[in-house]
């Protein structure tokens, strides 16, 4: 059966506008002119309700200014026949369908992620036997688990196997992926059933995704008013050396993002596996308080540890793991030249001596005595104003270099231009000149750093070292023979544009040469505050040393060939062909190798990741901690209207029926409006005329 | 001009002017002389020879008295001369108290009633001086506005002033009249001529203190036709000449009230005006002035014969 609807029936509001003829016919009609009367005193006396109660006079005026304007109300209110039978088959036609489920941990609240496994089986029940559907559990990423798919029993059996994740939520990569599908759906019906807690921090309002005209917007909304939620934030691990042993002391930060107090909350410290400390504090609601653990003494060889709060509605964040091994130590060796003063080094030494993180362990040799005894287990070698070594000891020292070995050059008096020729020159980047005594004009200044390289970066910031005041009286400039460029990249120079230090990758090793003396014997650098951590930049940088992480987060890449020190503490630097195995919490299995293409590792979950490798025979396996990321653990929700009103397309933005675009089509196609409006016009022409004749009968 | 017409040619159809024709005179005496003499001529009789040889008494004959005025009827019978007195009315006092407010200028049509009221007055002292009766003027709105005293010789001074007559204010009776009463101690003939627009006891407490006075009151009720009949139409504001007050009126919805409470209004003051012994007569302004001095001369007959 046809019935009358209206595609815009808010603008019947307009019928307001009746009351204009009304009023001109009725209250209008008296004041029209103002008539002199001599005295009022017999017209004040009639009841005024007498002089009001009045009749229509023209009828017929009257009712063509009502129809006209009733006209006009319903034209802007665009009517047509509802033709039930074209909008059924579009209701009744197949549905493709995108069940996007939330899998960020923050899922893990409460009983949520049952009620989301729930909910999604739901929507998989409400598909009709035509209709398809695409399972996305997505957390910061989003991957359909299934070709779109009538097959139910499936789609019930990969909801019951999705596992809560460890990521956090974005709401951007599920929208796409979803919109993705349903753009190359050809069924005329399309739907998406978001199943989420709405997290705020997952949703930055900027994806500007758009689902296709007509696509209904479903939402599952999951999240809790109020929440109750205890986190272990991060993590300090000092160490300190008690009797040749490292103690460590332990400080990790809790935060209580609930509006209820924790009172009598038990942290605890576990190593390997065994719980060995633990504390009881207080934590106020919408506060954050910190633990610090007695100190425990360090175990050899690589410990896994974590710190526990006791379990609340979200025990996945309560957790923090991490990875702790006895400290590492940079072994290096300084060559002084054969003819060097005793106490040459002095300077080296004591600044060496004074690191913990790395240590480093020194010795120090005249050159001429430098054998293949004096490499093994070496990071650096320092040639401390020492010619470079000739012969074999030159070759070996190349060849330490080339597989992977430091060596910083330290210029003087003994290493002049003659001592770096032939085969010493190609580990230079230029050759070395004659000294430049700069004593006439008070010692030269560095007036070049760049503050970029590892070397100085620690000193870029504001007030973090002042290389300034140091003054250079002598120097070796580098300078290059040929038109050839220079092997190597420049680091820092002098005021007068000569090389102070300057870098060259030999093989795999690198070679740092600064061009004046570490010590007090050319410049005053090594009385300045930056020399120490200087000269620890330099040599942790030429033994290519990066501080291992005790921990890593959720949704971190690992690049396996960016990451030497997880390969070489775990193959003793052989890891250059190694292949890997990485074995995930959950005990998924990962293969790589740093010469191929899987040397790639995306950590999902949250706990101790293990590598051992294929080639050898590795008994101990390597362990990464991963954590979570804590953004997550702000449960604070967005309001699902927000979401559904930025990816509802605005067309259809207030239906949420199926054939939502059926009315728009059918109004569209029989334009009634066009007819009212035209007859509103001459019923309006009219209505002048006829006015007009009336105006002149009564003149 | 046409009025040098009407006066040259008095026929016995100009005898009931219409006063819109009469508003076309320029000259007020002119006009009052049209009417005044139109109407005399068509009495027939010379308005010398009239009330003012009506007899008093008789006195003995002192040597000097005209012996024209000897009764030898009287002689005949007791043989004794007598001379016949005579009631003398030709210096009465005429004040004319003319209402000049606001609401007496509405005109439907025509003229309006101040206009009339101005004819009226005008005729009324030109015929009042012929007949040698002492002519006052007051106008008067909420206060008096003019006043002339009467006097035998303030004929021009009276037609200048009501030639150059402006509408006052809105119009109330009692003050005054009550100064009026106060200003005129000699008795005499006074003729209100005003559209009495105030309660009926309003009215009559205003006219009772010329009346109290020993004054000869004639009332002149001078309204519009349109006030009478209401012949409006069109739904409208109607607006108060004295107060400017509003107020929307449908006419067709209160014409019948409103002409029954003006019958009521004019048949309640010409009641008690009666008991009073004030004359009333009701005029508008459609009704030719002559008939108002006819009106005026029957009033005065009477008041003559009662005297």
């Amino acid at each position: 059966m046809m019935g009358l609807s209206f595609l815009t029936p808010a603008f019947f509001i307009g019928l307001l506008a009746l009351a204009v003829p009304i009023l001109i016919h009725l209250t209008n009609r008296e004041k029209r002119e103002v008539v002199a009367f001599p005295s009022l005193m017999f017209l004040t006396k009639i009841p005024y309700r007498s002089v009001r109660r009045q009749k229509i006079k023209h009828w017929l005026l009257f009712m063509m200014r009502c129809l006209a304007l009733l006209l006009l109300v319903t034209a802007f209110a665009r009517p047509f026949l509802d033709e039930p039978g074209r909008a059924v088959v579009s209701v009744t036609g197949a549905r493709e369908a995108v069940i996007l489920v939330d899998r960020s941990y923050s899922m893990g609240y409460g009983d949520r992620w049952a009620r989301a496994i729930d909910a999604a089986h739901q929507a998989v029940d409400t598909l009709e036997s035509a209709d398809r559907a695409s399972v996305i559990f997505f957390s910061d990423r989003a991957a359909a688990l299934n070709q779109p798919t009538s097959d139910r029993a499936q789609l019930h059996s990969l909801i019951d196997g999705a596992r809560l994740g460890s990521g956090t939520t974005r709401y951007g990569p599920a929208l796409k992926l979803a919109d993705k599908l349903l753009q190359e759906s050809q069924l005329p019906r399309k739907e998406v059933v978001l199943i989420t807690d709405f997290q705020r921090v997952g949703w930055d309002g900027h994806d500007e995704i758009v689902f296709p005209t007509g696509t209904e917007f479903r939402t599952v909304d999951l999240s809790d008013a109020e929440t109750s939620n205890v986190a272990v934030t991060t993590l300090v691990l000092e160490r300190e050396l008690v009797s040749g042993r490292e103690r460590v002391v332990a400080s990790a930060r809790l935060i209580n993002k609930g509006v209820e107090a924790f009172d009598d909350l038990s942290v605890e410290l576990e190593l390997g596996g065994r719980p060995l400390r633990e504390q009881r504090i207080r934590l106020e609601p919408n506060s954050s308080a910190t633990v610090t653990f007695d100190a425990f003494t360090l175990p050899d060889g690589v410990s896994r540890g974590s710190i526990r709060a006791a379990d609340d509605a979200l025990p996945q964040d309560n957790a923090f793991y991490f990875v702790i091994w006895p400290g590492q130590s940079l072994s290096v060796l300084i060559l002084e030249g054969p003819r060097a003063r005793s106490g040459r080094s002095l300077y080296l030494r004591r600044v060496l001596g004074l690191g913990d993180r790395p240590s480093f362990s020194v010795a120090v040799k005249p050159s001429n005595a430098f054998g293949r005894g004096d490499l093994e287990g070496r990071s650096v070698i320092v040639l401390n104003d020492a010619p470079p070594p000739g012969g074999a000891a030159g070759q070996l020292l190349r060849e330490f270099v080339e597989r992977g070995g430091g060596l910083v050059v330290a210029l003087g008096e003994q290493s002049g231009t003659a001592d770096w020729e032939g085969q010493a020159r190609e580990l230079l980047p230029a050759s070395v000149g004659a000294s430049v005594d700069r004593s006439a004009d008070w010692g030269g200044t560095l007036a070049y750093v760049d503050y970029d390289h590892p070397v100085f970066e620690l000193f870029s910031a504001p007030r973090s070292g002042d290389f300034s005041p140091a003054r250079f009286f002598r120097y070796r400039p580098l300078t290059t023979t040929g038109p050839e460029p220079m092997a190597g990249g420049v680091l820092a120079r002098f005021d007068d544009g000569a090389i102070a230090l300057a870098e060259k990758r030999v093989g795999e090793g690198r070679v740092l040469i600064w061009t004046s003396t570490l010590d007090t014997f050319w410049n005053d650098l090594a009385l300045q505050p930056v020399y120490l951590p200087f000269v620890h930049q330099l040599v942790k940088h030429a033994a290519g040393y990066a501080e291992a992480r005790a921990w890593r987060s959720v949704g971190e890449v690992l690049d396996l060939s960016q990451h030497l020190e997880l390969a070489g503490r775990a193959f003793g630097g052989t890891a250059a062909g190694a292949e890997l195995v990485a074995l995930a919490p959950s005990g998924e299995k990962s293969f790589l190798s740093r010469q191929q293409d899987r040397h790639l590792l995306t950590l999902e979950e949250q706990g101790f990741y293990e590598f051992r490798s294929l080639d050898t025979e590795q008994s101990e396996p390597v362990s990464l901690a991963v954590n979570l990321d804590l953004t997550e653990s702000d449960l604070s929700s967005v309001d699902p209207e927000e979401v559904t009103a930025a990816v509802s397309s605005r067309e259809t933005d207030s239906v949420q029926a199926a054939g939502a675009w059926i009315p728009e089509e059918q109004e569209r196609r029989q334009r009634v409006w066009w007819y009212m409006l035209v007859a509103a016009l001459a019923l309006l022409a009219l209505e002048t005329l006829w006015s007009n004749r009336l105006s002149r009968l009564a003149r | 001009m046409r009025g040098h017409r009407l006066n040259a040619e008095p026929s016995p159809s100009a005898r009931f002017v219409d006063p819109k024709i009469l508003g076309r005179i320029d000259n007020l005496e002119l006009l009052a002389r049209t009417v005044v003499e139109g109407f005399i001529s068509g009495l027939h009789r010379s308005p010398y020879l009239g009330r003012s040889v009506d007899f008093a008494e008789h006195r003995a004959y002192m040597p000097g008295d005209d012996i024209r005025r000897i009764d030898w009827r009287l002689f005949a019978r007791s043989d004794r001369f007598f001379v016949k007195e005579f009631e003398a009315d030709t210096n009465t006092s005429f004040t004319i108290v003319l209402d000049i407010s606001r609401s007496m200028t509405f005109a439907s049509a025509g003229i309006s009633k101040l206009d009339y009221a101005r004819y009226l007055a005008a005729c009324l002292a030109y015929f009042s001086s012929r007949q040698r009766d002492r002519v006052g003027l007051v106008t008067f709105d909420e206060d008096i506005v003019d006043f002339v005293p009467p006097s035998a010789k303030h004929l021009e001074i009276i037609l200048h002033t009501i030639d150059r007559l402006q509408p006052g204010r809105r119009g109330v009776l009692g003050p005054p009249l009550a100064k009026v009463a106060e200003a005129i101690r000699r008795r005499g003939i006074m003729v209100v001529i005003s559209d009495l627009y105030e309660e009926p006891e309003a009215v009559l407490n205003a006219l009772k203190l010329l009346r109290y006075k020993g004054n000869d009151l004639i009332v002149f009720h001078v309204l519009d036709p349109a006030e009478i009949r209401f012949p409006f139409d069109e739904a409208a504001n109607y607006e108060d000449l004295e107060t400017g007050e509003a107020i929307p009126v449908i006419p067709e919805y209160l014409r019948e009230q409103y002409r029954k409470m003006v019958a009521e209004h004019i048949e309640t003051i010409s009641r008690w005006l009666g008991d009073n012994r004030i004359d009333y007569s009701l005029f508008d302004t459609s009704t030719p002035l002559d008939f108002a001095l006819f009106s005026y001369l029957s009033n005065r007959e009477r008041l003559s014969r009662v005297r």
